[in-house]
């Protein structure tokens, strides 16, 4: 009985405004639903006018707030695109790649020059035996020594005059 | 005094936006906001949601295409953003819909308007424990007067659903009432 009751009222539902208002209120008591509606229907003081100040202001200051976030988005950010700094890059780039090939060029040729150095010194100190092993273990580096050897002395011996050559010749007799 | 529409088409036209806008508001602040308190009951709540609200339809404004009625849409955003807040703040655990009942109901008490029953309080209790659905259908209906063609649209339901959650809203209030 009780769910037929309840099915007939479901089915009235939304008949007409003025029947769904008087079904409420026999369930409900129309003074205490229009004392909710008193209590929920309250606010403060002036609320309404001073709302649409509040909001126009927080519209506004939300607005500058996306405007300096994407201001500050274009100077961090984007700032690797902008043309200047894609040239100061470049150019920081060029002095990096430039300044260590030059030193480490730098660093090569002297080393190649104490390398020299230290070869004048042991040819003169070692002994012949010594030479020969270190000839045959590095027989063609040795022959670009031994040549570059004989072009210096070569060139010494062009340079000297006739009483230097005739000195070197008696050396040679005793 | 200018129309929704009149008003809205001017918006999106960039003329006056700023007075078109505050028009607008003007018109339809104060039922967005007794819509959003009948909800969450707290004033507080109410304003900061009721301002998010208007900052979404300031912000969507120039892409509304009138297919329905602006305070459908307006309803209808109010009614999302309120349940957004709702759950936002059952996650961070300092809901006011249930675990407040008693702030309400000594706020509620202490009004200027008369004194609360007993009665008076269990109906309050009884529609605050409503489903946040049910409780704005039944308020639309009862209070606003709104068609459920409108209602449905506000709360994203069929006709029949809007219907059939005024139908459970009461039964719901009534049973709760006779429990308390």
């Amino acid at each position: 009985m009780e769910k037929d009751k309840e099915l007939n009222h479901q089915d009235n539902i939304g008949n007409s405004l003025e029947q769904d208002r008087a079904w409420a209120e026999s369930l409900l008591n129309k003074q205490n639903l229009s004392q909710f509606n008193l209590s929920t229907t309250e606010a403060p003081l002036n609320y309404f006018e001073s709302f649409p100040d509040q909001l126009m202001n927080r519209i506004e200051s939300e607005k500058r707030q996306k405007l300096e976030k994407k201001n500050a988005k274009i100077f961090f950010l984007p700032s690797f695109m902008q043309p200047l700094n894609r040239l100061a890059i470049a150019a920081a780039f060029i002095i990096v790649v430039g300044g260590s090939f030059i030193f480490l060029n730098n660093s090569v040729s002297k080393k190649t020059q104490a390398g020299i150095v230290a070869n004048d010194i042991s040819i003169q100190e070692l002994s012949n035996e010594e030479i020969e092993s270190y000839v045959d273990a590095n027989e063609w580096i040795a022959e670009i020594d031994v040549q570059a050897q004989m072009q210096k002395e070569n060139s010494k011996l062009s340079s000297l005059d006739e009483k230097q050559i005739e000195e070197i010749q008696k050396i040679i007799t005793q | 005094m200018a129309s929704d529409q009149e008003l809205i088409i001017q918006f999106q036209a960039s003329i006056n936006r700023e007075a078109n806008f505050t028009a607008l508001l003007n018109k339809h602040q104060q039922k967005v906001y007794y819509q959003i308190k009948r909800i969450v009951t707290d004033h507080a709540d109410a304003d900061d949601i009721a301002q998010q609200v208007w900052i979404k339809i300031w912000d969507k404004l120039d892409g509304f295409k009138m297919e329905s009625e602006f305070s459908t849409w307006l309803f209808r955003i109010a009614y999302n953003e309120t349940l957004n807040y709702i759950q936002k703040q059952k996650k961070q655990g300092t809901s006011h819909s249930s675990s407040d009942i008693l702030d309400y109901e000594n706020a509620t008490a202490s009004t200027d308007s008369p004194k609360s029953t007993e009665i008076q309080i269990r109906l309050d209790r009884a529609i605050s424990q409503l489903p946040e659905k049910q409780k704005v259908v039944f308020m639309l209906r009862y209070y606003e007067g709104y068609d459920y063609e409108k209602i449905a649209s506000i709360v994203g339901t069929t006709i029949g659903g809007a219907k059939a959650n005024y139908h459970q809203a009461v039964k719901k209030v009534e049973s709760f009432i006779k429990q308390l």
